[in-house]
C-alpha cells in the first residue's frame, strides 16, 4: 500500500506549521523524516494517520488492503501510549477487541506479536514493571497485532537510552527484513535514519517545507559492513549540512520567542 | 479546660458588649450614682419577651439602684444559657425549663432561685395547631391529639413536656402519640404545611401565621389546658455560697421589675379581659427594643409572670418526674435539691 | 586487592572516616506511633478529669464515655441507631454517586454538557444542605426519602466535580492511540476514560463518604427516631455530654472504617499505579 500526500498545509490558529508538502511513501519503503524541533514532523504524521485534520491538502492511500490487516495505517508512539492498568497482553488485545475475530485468531495474533518482540514471558506484567525498551516493544507488538499496511513511527526510540535504542533498531531491521512493512519514520537522530531508512526527507524549520529527499543506496542489511561506510559518511555529511543551518536558526527563534 | 474557658470568655465579652450597648440605648431610668461602688454581675438572656422583666430592670435602673452593675449577655438558644451559667461565664440566667436544663441542675451546676414566665389561662403563648386535613378528619380539640403525629422541636424540649402534661390531663402518655422531632420551628412548619404531621405545637406568632395562611386550625392554647412553669431565674450554687448579697440584690431588682411587668401586662378586669396597666406603653417599648420586634407583635405574646416571682413548685416536681419517667433525666435527682427559694421567701 | 584502610601504608593518623550525612527526609512507617499517641492522649484526658482539672460536665472523662458506649451496646441501641444511619448513608450516598457519575461523565465527554453544567454546579454546590432542609421536607416529606435526598444532594455535586476532573486528567495521548486503532466511542469510554478516571473518582469517594457522614446528622434532624446523628443531637439537647461524646466516637469509628475500606478498594483496584 502506498501513501500519497499532496499539497498539504497545516496551521494551528495563526501558526503555519507545514507548508505545501508533497510526498509519496512507496510500497515497502521506509521513509525517514528529519527536521528541527517544532517543524511539524508530528503534525505531518498525525495528518497522515487521520488523527489531525489538515488545513489544506489531501492524504490518500493507494492499493489493496493486505489479507488479515485490521488497521491499515498504524502508529507506534514516542511515549508508548500503553494503558497502565492493563497487562502486556491486555494492552495488545485492546486493539483487537472491537474486530469480529474468532477467539483463536485473536489469541494467535496477541501471542505472535508478543513472541516476535520477546515479551511472551512478560505477558502478565503491568507496564510499570517493564523497562522503557520493553514498553516500546509492547507498543510495537500491539501495532503488529493488527498486521498494518503502513507503520507511522513518531520518534519511537527517543525516550530510550543508547543501548536500548541499538537493540530496538535491530528489532526494526528484523521486522523489515521479514515483513517489508511500509513505514514513515520520524526522528531527530541521524544514526537512526542512516540505519533504517531507504530515503530521508529533510524538512526546513517551521513552517516545515521539504528541503530535500536524500536516497541511501546501500541496502539496509549491509550498512554495518566496512564497504558501506564511505557512502554512509557521504550521506551523513549531506544530511548534516542540510540540517545544521536549519537547526541553528530554529534554535535561535525558540530563544527569541 | 482553663484555656477553653478563657477563649470562650473573650467570645462572651463580645456578646456582653452588645448587651452594654443595648442597655445604654435603653437607659431611661436614673443614672448610677457612683459607678465604682457598684458590684458587677452578668445575666444570660434570650431576646424574647419572656425575658421582659430583666430588660425592664436593666432599662429602668433597678439593678443600679440595688448597687449592681449588670451586663446582659444575649444568647440564641435556650440551651446556651444554663451552660453559660454552669461554666461561670455569666452569673445568672433566665430561660425555659427543658430536660437539658434539669440534667445540668442534676450535676449540681445550677440552682433555680425564682420564677420566670408561666403558661396561664388567658395568655396565649403556645398553641396546638391541626392541619386542615387532620381537622376535617375529626381533630377538633386538644384531647383528640391522642394517637396523632405531632411535630416538636426536640426530644426534651418544652413542647415535649407540654404534650406530656396534656396527656396527664386527658389520660394518655407520650407513647400514645407520635412525636416527630424536627429541631427547629421552620422545619416544623414545613412538615406541617406538607401534611407530614397531623398537628404541631407552635409559638403564638407562628400559630397565628399558619391560620392566616389557611394552613391549619388552632385547637387551643397550652396555657388554657395545662398551666405550667415555663421558665426560671437561676444561678450557680457557688455564686449563692460566695456572693449571697449580690444574689439578694439581683432578685430584689428582678422582683421590682416583675411586679411592674405584672401590673402593666397581666391584670384582668372583672369580665376576665386583659387591661392595660400603668406604664404599659413605656414598658412595651423597652421590651420591643430589646427583642427587636414590633410592639404589636410583642403585645400579642406577652407571657404571664407571678408578681412575687413564685415558682409552681408542684409543676417543677412534675416536670422532673416526667423527664425521669421518659428516661431523660437521672432518676436520682431530687427536684427540691435544685431549688433555693429563700431569696423570694417562698 | 588488599584492604586499603587496614594496610599499614596509609598514615593512620590522618585517616578520617567519611561521616554519613544522608539520613532523614524519607517517610517511614511507624505503626505504633499513632497508637501510642492515642493512648497517651486518652490517659492525659482521663488524668485531667481525675485530678479535677476539668469538670465531668464539660469534658467527661474517657471512662464515662466508655461507660456510655458500653450502655449503648448492652441495651442494643447502638446497633439500632447504627443500622438506621448506615441505611441512610448507604442509600443516600449511592443515589448521589450514581447521579454524580452520570452527570460528571457527561460533562467530562460532552463540551455542551460541560458548558451548561459547570456554572450550575458552581451555583449549587456551596449551598449548605442544612438550609434546604425545610424545602426537602416539603418535597420529600419527613420519611426516609428526605434523608436520602439530603445525603444524596450533598454527595452529588462533589462527585460531579471529581468525575469530570478525573476524566480531564486521563492522558489525551491514550485516547488518540485508541482512535488511531479505530476503537469505537463506547470502547474508548469503557476501556480508557473510565479506568483512567478511576483514581480521581475513588479520591472523590473518599470526600463524599465523609460528606455523607457529616450530612447524616443534618438528615436526621428531620424527625428521625433512630440514627447515630439523631442520637448525638438528642444527647446534645439533653446536655448528656458523656453520651454525646460516645455518639461522636461511634461516628469517628464509622469514618475510620469507611476510610479503611476505601483504602482497601484503592489498593485492589489501583495496583497498576
Ligand atoms: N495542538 C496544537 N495547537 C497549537 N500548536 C501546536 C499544536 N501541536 C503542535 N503545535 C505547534 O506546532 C509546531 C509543530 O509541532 P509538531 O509537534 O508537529 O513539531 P515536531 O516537529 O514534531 O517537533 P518535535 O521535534 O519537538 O517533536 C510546534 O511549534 C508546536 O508548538
Ligand atoms: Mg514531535
Amino acid at each position: 500500500m502506498r501513501l500519497l500526500i499532496s499539497d498539504l498545509t497545516h496551521r494551528y490558529d495563526d501558526l503555519t506549521v507545514l507548508d505545501r508538502i508533497d510526498l509519496v511513501l512507496n510500497e515497502g519503503e521506509v521513509l525517514a523524516v528529519i527536521g528541527p524541533s517544532g517543524c511539524g514532523k508530528s503534525t505531518l504524521l498525525g495528518i497522515a494517520g487521520g488523527i489531525v485534520a489538515p488545513s489544506a491538502g489531501r492524504v490518500a492511500v493507494d492499493g489493496p488492503v493486505p489479507d488479515g490487516c485490521l488497521n491499515p495505517i498504524t502508529y507506534v508512539f514516542q511515549d508508548f501510549a500503553l494503558l497502565p492498568w492493563r497487562s502486556v497482553e491486555e494492552n495488545v488485545a485492546l486493539v483487537l477487541a472491537h474486530h469480529p475475530l474468532p477467539a483463536a485468531d485473536r489469541r494467535a495474533r496477541v501471542e505472535e506479536g508478543l513472541r516476535r518482540m520477546g515479551l511472551w514471558e512478560f505477558r502478565q506484567a503491568l507496564p510499570k514493571q517493564l523497562s522503557g525498551g520493553m514498553r516500546q516493544r509492547v507498543g510495537i507488538a500491539r501495532a503488529l497485532a493488527v498486521r498494518p499496511a503502513i507503520l507511522l513511527l513518531d520518534e519511537p526510540l527517543s525516550a530510550l537510552d543508547a543501548q536500548t535504542r541499538e537493540l530496538l533498531m535491530d528489532d526494526f531491521l528484523d521486522l523489515w527484513r521479514r515483513e517489508k512493512t511500509t513505514a514513515l519514520y520520524v526522528t531527530h537522530n541521524l544514526d537512526e535514519a542512516l540505519r533504517l531508512a531507504d530515503r530521508v526527507v529533510v524538512l526546513s524549520r517551521r513552517p516545515g517545507r521539504i528541503r530535500e529527499i536524500v536516497t541511501i543506496e546501500e541496502p539496509r542489511d549491509r550498512r554495518l559492513a566496512p564497504a558501506a561506510q564511505a557512502h554512509l559518511a557521504e550521506v551523513r555529511a549531506r544530511l548534516w549540512h542540510l540540517m545544521k543551518a536549519e537547526a541553528q536558526m530554529a534554535d535561535r527563534e525558540i530563544a527569541r520567542a | 479546660m482553663s484555656i477553653a474557658r478563657w477563649t470562650r470568655r473573650t467570645l462572651l465579652q463580645r456578646t456582653a458588649f452588645a448587651g452594654v450597648a443595648l442597655a445604654a440605648a435603653l437607659a431611661v431610668g436614673p443614672q448610677p450614682v457612683a459607678a465604682q461602688t457598684l458590684d458587677k454581675a452578668s445575666v444570660g438572656v434570650l431576646a424574647l419577651s419572656s425575658s421582659g422583666p430583666i430588660f425592664i430592670a436593666k432599662a429602668k435602673g433597678y439593678f443600679e439602684r440595688e448597687g449592681l452593675d449588670v451586663t446582659l449577655s444575649t444568647f440564641t438558644s435556650a440551651q446556651q444559657v444554663p451552660v453559660a451559667v454552669a461554666s461561670g461565664d455569666v452569673d445568672f440566667g433566665v430561660t425555659g425549663l427543658t430536660a437539658g436544663f434539669y440534667n445540668l441542675a442534676a450535676k449540681g451546676a445550677i440552682t433555680m432561685i425564682a420564677a420566670q414566665s408561666r403558661d396561664e389561662p388567658g395568655f396565649p403563648l403556645s398553641a396546638y395547631v391541626a392541619t386542615n386535613a387532620a381537622h376535617a378528619a375529626g381533630l377538633a380539640k386538644p384531647s383528640d391529639l391522642k394517637g396523632k403525629r405531632i411535630a416538636i422541636t426536640t426530644v426534651g424540649s418544652t413542647f415535649h413536656y407540654m404534650i406530656g402534661i396534656l396527656g396527664q390531663k386527658y389520660g394518655f402518655t407520650v407513647k400514645d402519640v407520635t412525636m416527630v422531632p424536627l429541631q427547629d420551628v421552620p422545619k416544623m412548619v414545613a412538615a406541617f404545611k406538607g401534611g407530614q404531621v397531623d398537628a404541631i405545637l407552635a409559638p403564638s406568632t407562628v400559630a397565628r401565621q399558619l391560620v392566616a395562611d389557611g394552613a391549619g386550625q388552632i385547637l387551643g392554647w397550652a396555657g388554657d389546658e395545662t398551666p405550667w412553669q415555663l421558665g426560671a431565674l437561676f444561678t450557680g450554687p457557688k455564686t449563692i455560697q460566695t456572693r449571697r448579697p449580690v444574689v439578694e440584690k439581683f432578685v430584689r431588682a428582678y422582683k421590682t421589675a416583675l411586679a411592674e411587668y405584672h401590673a402593666a401586662f397581666n391584670v384582668k378586669d372583672a369580665s376576665g379581659a386583659l387591661v392595660k396597666g400603668p406604664g404599659y406603653d413605656a414598658l412595651l417599648t423597652i421590651i420591643a427594643d430589646a427583642t427587636k420586634q414590633k410592639p404589636e407583635i410583642v403585645a400579642a405574646g406577652l407571657p404571664y409572670v407571678d408578681p412575687n416571682a413564685r415558682l409552681l413548685i408542684d409543676d417543677v416536681v412534675n416536670q422532673v418526674r416526667f423527664w425521669q419517667s421518659e428516661g431523660q433525666v437521672d432518676k436520682a435527682l431530687d427536684p427540691k435539691s435544685i431549688l433555693d427559694l429563700s431569696f423570694i421567701g417562698q | 586487592m588488599p584492604d586499603p584502610i587496614n594496610t599499614p601504608t596509609s598514615t593512620q593518623s590522618t585517616l578520617q572516616a567519611v561521616r554519613f550525612r544522608g539520613g532523614g527526609f524519607h517517610p517511614r512507617r511507624h505503626p505504633w506511633a499513632a497508637l501510642a499517641a492515642f493512648a497517651l492522649l486518652i490517659a492525659l484526658w482521663e488524668g485531667t478529669s481525675r485530678v479535677g482539672l476539668a469538670s465531668p460536665l464539660f469534658l467527661p472523662p474517657p471512662s464515662a464515655v466508655g461507660r456510655a458506649l458500653a450502655g449503648m451496646i448492652a441495651d442494643g441501641s447502638l446497633w439500632l441507631n447504627l443500622k438506621a444511619s448506615l441505611l441512610r448513608i448507604g442509600v443516600g450516598w449511592s443515589l448521589g454517586t450514581l447521579g454524580g457519575l452520570t452527570v460528571g461523565l457527561l460533562m467530562g465527554v460532552a463540551s455542551v454538557a460541560r458548558a451548561v453544567g459547570v456554572p450550575l454546579v458552581s451555583a449549587f454546590f456551596p449551598i449548605p444542605k442544612i438550609a434546604l432542609l425545610p424545602l426537602f421536607i416539603l418535597w420529600f416529606g419527613i420519611g426516609e426519602a428526605s434523608k436520602f435526598a439530603t445525603i444524596g444532594f450533598g454527595v452529588f455535586f462533589p462527585t460531579v466535580i471529581a468525575v469530570y476532573s478525573a476524566i480531564d486528567s486521563v492522558p489525551r495521548n491514550l485516547i488518540r492511540m485508541a482512535q488511531s486503532f479505530g476503537l469505537p466511542w463506547g470502547a474508548i469510554l469503557r476501556n480508557i476514560l473510565l479506568p483512567g478516571a478511576l483514581p480521581g473518582i475513588l479520591a472523590g469517594f473518599r470526600i463524599t463518604a465523609s460528606i455523607a457522614l457529616i450530612l447524616v446528622v443534618a438528615a436526621e434532624m428531620i424527625g428521625a427516631e433512630y440514627g447515630i446523628g439523631a442520637f448525638v443531637l438528642m444527647a446534645g439537647n439533653l446536655m448528656q455530654t458523656d453520651t454525646l461524646l460516645a455518639g461522636v466516637m461511634v461516628m469517628s469509628a464509622l469514618g475510620l472504617t469507611i476510610g479503611a475500606l476505601l483504602s482497601l478498594l484503592e489498593r485492589r483496584l489501583l495496583v497498576w499505579r
